[in-house]
């Protein structure tokens, strides 16, 4: 047997899933990851290089890679691409002025080989925040739409502050990765 | 790059003409090994998982760890490309490998928590050589699967006009563009486009989300009473005074500005000759900029003080002075930043909201 089918093997028996969590510096996904796993949100500093949180969810144990979204880290990213089951694209939604940005990195993305079979779930965060984009006005910003047919996609609004929308956003995720991954059980 | 690493780094130890049998010894014991690594890190993830957070580690007996494991995988990639496996395990060796490289990348995620800032990039550097050095092994070992480039504007692309553009690769930065225009006309409050103003926002009592202020020229900006987030872009010789922000500051091209302010994260981008007075309660960053100071805040206005409380900034962290500039991986000061001199800062800027 393989060395690659042992790793599958085990990954398969634990429930494993990784999970890449990326997007622009400031849209909150240290916050994001952080409130999910039910710890303090109140000092977080931008992050520089990543982070990596294992999330018991469900019956399903969560590898949730966060990576830092400033410029200069950006060019990084490429380096978590490999087995990712679902990737979390986080957008601030009251960063206006970014959105191209926001949508561009996004585009770059999805052009990737690697991560082409990975569950996307789009999280339209900070909705507490008035003055915030909806996530249809998100969706249609990032032209969602006009998205691979074969790729599996969810948007959902949040806030990382209140965490409203943050379970509905990752049970999508869980259940879709799930779904495609351990259909045999 | 990775070329010369490789060559480099190959270990005396290989015989020059393996015969066939010992070659194949080898690539028996490298299996078993990385098999074993496998295991090491599957056991070393449930301890760690039972232990949760209880981290003990230094910064040395990381780096000792770090440069250990990051040797044995250069000197893997080494034999690979020197001696290569039977085409049927070639697979499984990269794969062994890539494995490995995946620890050592978990063990810096790991520790990064602890690890001075300037540690944490280098680990990253050497993570990302190393898979650049895999990745090119295995375009060489493994030519590639018939896949034909992918072509913008072919498949994906449904508009027609970025066709046309025929600018190669660079045409896919344009297609943007297009879209843009389909996209719901709403700024956020703020204020913009003004040139040698001075201009003062109470924001007391209202419900104020995220604040903009752009495309300032010489002008003075008060802002009292709190928000939620701040955005700055292109300020040029401007003075920016404000209370507490709740959330975040992000800052994109100003240049010979003062800025006084107080927020729970700062990130300043492409700035240029400014001084900065804060508080700030995780470590302000700053990405490709020059010459810019920093000194502990200073403003006042009627409130303030109770303001500051009631968005958890009533007390000075100290913060001020721990600055991370993303562009400098060195264990020395960053060049393009420093603490401003006593002499040299500001009085308390004092706010009357009757001004202006
Ligand atoms: N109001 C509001 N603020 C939020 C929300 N989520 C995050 N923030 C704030 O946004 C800022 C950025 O959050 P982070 O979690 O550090 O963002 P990040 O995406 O991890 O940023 P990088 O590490 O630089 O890539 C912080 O000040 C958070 O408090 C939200 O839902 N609502
Ligand atoms: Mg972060």
């Amino acid at each position: 047997m393989g060395l690659l089918s042992i790793i599958r093997k085990i990954k398969r028996k634990e429930k494993e899933m990784r999970i890449l969590m990326v997007g622009l510096d400031n849209s909150g996904k240290t916050t994001i990851v952080l409130k999910i796993n039910g710890e303090d949100t109140s000092v977080i500093s931008p992050t520089l290089g990543f982070n990596i949180k294992t999330i018991v969810y469900q019956k399903y144990t969560l590898n949730i890679w966060d990576v830092g979204g400033q410029k200069t880290i950006r060019s990084y990213w490429r380096n978590y691409f490999e087995q990712t089951d679902g990737l979390v694209w986080v957008v601030d939604s009251s960063d206006l002025r970014r959105l191209d940005d926001c949508k561009s990195e996004l585009d770059n993305l999805l052009k990737e080989e690697r991560l082409s079979g990975a569950s996307l779930l789009i999280l339209a965060n900070k909705q507490d925040i008035k003055g915030a984009l909806s996530p249809e006005e998100i969706a249609k910003v990032l032209n969602l739409e006009a998205m691979d047919k074969t790729r599996h996609w969810n948007i959902v609004g949040c806030s990382a502050f209140t965490g409203e929308g943050l379970l509905e956003g990752f049970d999508w995720l869980v259940q879709d990765i799930a779904s495609r991954i351990y259909v045999l059980d | 790059m990775a070329d010369d690493d490789g060559a480099s780094s190959i270990p005396n130890s290989i015989p020059p003409h393996p015969s066939d049998s010992s070659l194949q010894k080898k690539h028996a014991s490298v299996i078993e090994r990385l098999a074993n690594r496998n295991q090491t890190r599957l056991e070393n993830s449930i301890t760690r998982r039972s232990e949760s957070g209880s981290s003990s580690s230094s910064t040395t007996s990381f780096l000792v760890r770090f440069s250990d494991s990051k040797r044995a995988i250069e000197s893997d990639l080494a034999q690979c490309r020197l001696t290569p496996p039977e085409p049927s395990q070639v697979r499984s060796h990269l794969d062994g490998i890539s494995a490995s490289i995946s620890d050592l990348e978990k063990l810096v995620a790991e520790t990064s928590y602890f690890l001075p800032s300037y540690e944490v990039r280098a680990s990253l550097k050497s993570i990302s050589e190393l898979k650049q050095s895999l990745e090119d092994l295995n375009s060489e070992l493994l030519p590639k699967k018939k896949f034909s480039f992918k072509n913008k504007g072919t498949k994906k692309d449904t508009k027609s006009e970025s066709k046309d553009l025929g600018l190669g690769n660079a045409g896919s930065m344009l297609t943007n563009k297009q879209q843009q225009a389909s996209y719901i006309a709403r700024d956020s409050p703020g204020i913009r486009d003004k040139d040698g103003e001075v201009l003062v926002k109470n924001f007391k009592g209202s419900d104020v989300g995220e604040f903009s202020l752009s495309g300032l020229s010489s002008c003075e900006v008060k802002l009292i009473g709190s928000i939620r987030a701040l955005f700055i872009h292109k300020l040029r010789n401007c003075k920016v005074y404000t209370g507490p922000v709740m959330g975040s500051i992000l800052i994109d091209d100003v240049e010979g500005c003062t800025f006084a302010m107080a927020s729970h994260q700062i990130r300043i981008h492409n700035a240029k000759n400014s001084d900065f007075y804060l508080r700030v309660r995780s470590r302000p960053i700053i990405e490709d900029s020059s010459s810019v100071r920093f000194a502990p805040y200073c403003v006042s206005y009627e409130g303030i003080e109770e303001d500051l409380k009631d968005a958890s900034l009533g007390e000075e962290t100290g913060n001020w002075e721990n600055v991370d500039d993303f562009r400098w991986l060195r264990a020395v000061q960053s060049p393009n930043w420093s603490i401003l001199a006593e002499d040299e800062r500001i009085d308390t800027v004092k706010i009357s909201s009757t001004a202006g």
